[in-house]
């Protein structure tokens, strides 16, 4: 299999543009109907998620299906008519549990809460209750914490590839993670407008790995290419290009595969608090190999090519790696 | 090859040591898969203390320890965060509300006297006292926030009203050794029972002397506030010669069980120097935390299984060597954790995972490297060898990059963004070592037997090319 990136190159930024443009849509309409552009959760906006679960140990207690009805009554009396109710299913189809979104409330209300929920639906487990209360003023902090540290880790990378490399290849490096983030953000704000999925810290964290992780397809594929300029030094940039992302390609894709291996069966059989991550994960790092190999490489060469350094005549600015193995192996 | 067999013995040590580690030493597990409750406390500036400094964040700190201990919760942690914060960690507390109740107030005791002359004035007061205090117990269980807000201000009036009546004394909070619950003979109505430290006993007897049969009396107050409808005390004439003596006092609150419990907790653990206010409560029982972490351990492991089935079926003998680097690279990842401390949760785990996904990689560059060499027709020493070398300077740009998002996440991150930067961070930085020294040793270590030296162990399907073995 030979791919021709620079021929193609046009394709391949079609089907980028298309993907971010949709993206990019869906968190406008986002932005009109819940003025955020992806659907914050719990730990941005801050609020009450109080989760119930029946203790079905006991006799009688889980067999008939939560009554919604009833503890929307419990939470109007509270004043929190217009929160959210879920009841969880369990895996033999039986309702035994409740999940409740609110505002924050104070622990008193939240006990009094809990007290009449269990008088009118059934006795809960302890074991299995969940609260998250998240003050206004977190949420804000987690979510400006986060960002900046996407951030100051664009700008760590930056400087350390054009240190490593040269200021060009970090820039585009740069543009690719901005792809990869752009992707993961757009179709999470779909997915948050069609199935109601929230972001949580955990998408912060999911895009940094994202973010670290393109960028090693990336530097692979960059670091092929400085190689084979100094072999070469008088080849066009085209040609490089397109020679060192085939070089690579196998490992592209087999790192990208047995990466997402793992995530896929986390995404199916883990827990429920990291299917999302998962799922964040593997959209970006199928967009991370993805603009690795079509985005970076070809943006570099159009690049050099049209400021004129396609064919790089004196090769010793990257020649860095052009000593002979054998060297090292008789040492 | 004395090199080689050194960092062999090296490899070995380490493995037989991380093993001994991990049998030896538990792994710590967070909050979120042991069960338990988490409480971020948030520190506020007052008026007269608009600035929070490192000093006022350890003395509310010591003051919340010492509430949390009252609660009897096993291994409590308690610890700052950055420059305003308390997080308060309490395992296997599945229901959090009375460590919040003990938790959000500030808790100031005082012991003031009456001022002369207001006797009459604070017969009237009382009495509003009384009925206000009977009305707003009513109208908490009515739920009419309005009415209750309305009443509390009206109540606040009341309290200013008393206080004013009152001078402050020496005695207060500070002077107690305990603190507890204390029947009565009515039926769920609790008092606090007081023991004050030596210099408590004598300012509360120099107190009493001092107002016995003068008519005045002595007020009991809580933060600013009266501490129940019958919070002065007169004390009788009797005590006028040495005051009450004996070092312990009652408050007679008129308290439910629960009440009395939490202010006895609070009041042993002293008073809170600014007043704080509950910001977060994370809370998941224990069972829902023990399932989330056994579906997600197993997914992982099943996923790594293919990956170790992939790799062999791909890469041939190096997989092979790949797969014993990379358990290698768990059982050392695994020890550092333990014996750095490092607080597993679940986006840890998760971080873990994906640092087998780097260590993976290291080995693919590696291994493609190999090929690629074999096929330009070198021999397979020469081949293994530049393999490693080659891939080296990717391995080591992607492992950069990859640690400085880690240290971007560890250092600005919160809770558990910090915990997955950790162990990622930790699983770069010792793949770094196991996927370039471990397996090329390993490698090495192969190919000197030479029924190993067969090329199709290492690249199948290579055909038409003459090599040199």
């Amino acid at each position: 299999m030979k791919l021709q990136v620079i021929r193609q190159r046009k394709l391949w930024w079609s089907i980028s543009i298309a993907v971010i443009l949709a993206g990019l849509v869906s968190m406008l309409i986002s932005w009109q109907q819940i003025g955020a552009p992806l659907r914050p959760g719990l730990d941005f906006v801050g609020g009450t998620r109080l989760q119930f679960e029946l203790d079905c140990a006991q006799a009688n207690n889980c067999e008939q299906p939560i009554d919604i009805a009833a503890a929307r009554e419990v939470l109007s009396a509270e004043g929190l008519g217009n929160s959210s109710i879920q009841a969880i299913t369990d895996s033999r189809g039986r309702q035994v549990g409740i999940t409740i979104r609110t505002s924050p409330i104070p622990s008193e209300q939240r006990t009094r809460i809990q007290q009449e929920l269990s008088e009118r639906l059934g006795t809960f487990d302890p074991a299995k209750t969940q609260i998250d209360t998240v003050g206004p003023v977190v949420g804000q902090q987690l979510l400006t914490s986060g960002l900046l540290a996407l951030l100051v880790s664009f700008a760590g990378i930056t400087i350390y590839l054009s240190l490593r490399f040269q200021l060009d290849y970090a820039l585009f490096a740069l543009v690719a993670l901005a792809h990869d983030v752009l992707v993961t953000a757009g179709i999470f704000s779909i997915l948050g407008l069609l199935f109601g999925v929230e972001v949580d810290s955990l998408f912060i964290v999911s895009l940094l790995t994202i973010v670290g992780f393109s960028v090693n397809d990336t530097v692979v594929i960059y670091d092929r290419v400085r190689e084979t300029i100094a072999l070469n030094p008088g080849r066009h940039i085209n040609d490089t290009v397109d020679e060192a992302v085939n070089q690579t390609l196998t490992r592209s894709i087999n790192t990208t595969f047995t990466t997402l291996l793992s995530l896929v069966a986390i995404l199916f059989f883990g827990g429920e608090t990291l299917k999302y991550f998962a799922l964040a994960l593997i959209i970006g790092f199928i967009a991370g190999a993805y603009s690795s190999i079509f985005i970076a490489s070809t943006l570099l060469a159009l690049w050099r090519e049209r400021t004129g350094n396609a064919i790089v005549v004196d090769a010793s600015s990257a020649n860095l790696e052009s000593i002979s193995p054998s060297d090292e192996a008789s040492s | 090859m004395g090199r080689q067999r050194l960092l062999l013995l090296l490899i070995v040590a380490l493995v037989i040591g991380a093993i001994a580690v991990i049998a030896t030493l538990p792994i710590q597990l967070g909050l979120d898969l042991r069960g338990g409750s988490q409480l971020t406390i948030q520190v506020k500036p007052t008026p007269k203390h608009p600035e929070i400094k490192p000093g006022d964040l350890e003395a509310v700190q010591s003051v919340i320890e010492g509430r949390i201990n009252g609660l009897g919760v096993s291994e409590p942690i308690v610890f700052p965060a950055g420059n305003d914060q308390i997080v308060v960690q309490l395992p296997g507390v599945n229901d959090p509300a009375q460590a919040e109740r003990v938790l959000g107030g500030t808790a100031l005791l005082e012991f003031r006297k009456q001022k002369p002359g207001t006797e009459a004035k604070l017969q009237i007061e009382q009495q509003q006292l009384r009925e206000k205090l009977a009305k707003q117990k009513e109208l908490r269980t009515s739920n009419d926030q309005a009415a209750i807000a309305a009443n509390q201000e009206n109540l606040q009036k009341t309290y200013d009203a008393i206080a004013q009546m009152f001078e402050k004394t020496e005695l207060g909070g500070t002077n107690l050794q305990d603190a507890y619950p204390n029947a009565t003979n009515q039926q769920n109505v609790w008092n606090v029972g007081l023991k004050f430290d030596q210099r408590g006993g004598e300012l509360f007897a120099q107190l009493t002397k001092e107002l016995a049969g003068t008519g005045r009396t002595l007020g009991i107050f809580l933060d600013e506030a009266p501490i129940g409808p019958n919070f002065a005390y007169t004390v009788p004439v009797e005590f006028a010669a040495t005051g009450i003596t004996g070092g312990s006092a009652v408050i007679e609150g008129q308290f439910d069980l629960e009440t009395a419990r939490d202010l006895s907790i609070q009041l042993k653990g002293g008073a809170l120097p600014l007043p704080v206010e509950i910001v977060e409560n994370r809370t998941v029982g224990a069972t829902l935390g023990r399932d989330s972490i056994q579906s997600s351990i197993y997914a992982g492991l099943g996923g790594l299984l293919l990956v170790l089935v992939f790799m062999v079926v791909y890469y041939r003998l190096p997989g092979i060597i790949a797969n014993i680097a990379l358990i290698i690279y768990a059982i050392l990842t695994f020890a550092a954790f333990v014996v750095l401390g490092v607080t597993l949760t679940l986006p840890g785990i998760a971080g873990f995972i994906l640092s087998i996904g780097m260590a993976v990689d290291a080995n693919v560059l590696i291994f493609e490297r190999t090929r690629e060499e074999l096929r330009a027709g070198k021999s397979l020493y020469r081949s293994v060898e530049s393999g490693f070398y080659r891939a080296f300077s990717s391995i080591l740009d992607s492992n950069v990059t990859t640690g400085i998002s880690c240290l971007a996440l560890f250092f600005l991150g919160a809770g558990l963004v910090k915990g997955f930067a950790l162990t990622l961070g930790i699983g770069v930085a010792i793949s770094m070592f196991t996927a370039v020294t471990c397996s090329r040793t390993l490698m090495f270590y192969a190919i000197s037997f030479p029924g190993l030296r067969k090329l199709e162990y290492f690249c199948p399907k290579l055909k038409g090319t003459k090599v040199e073995v």
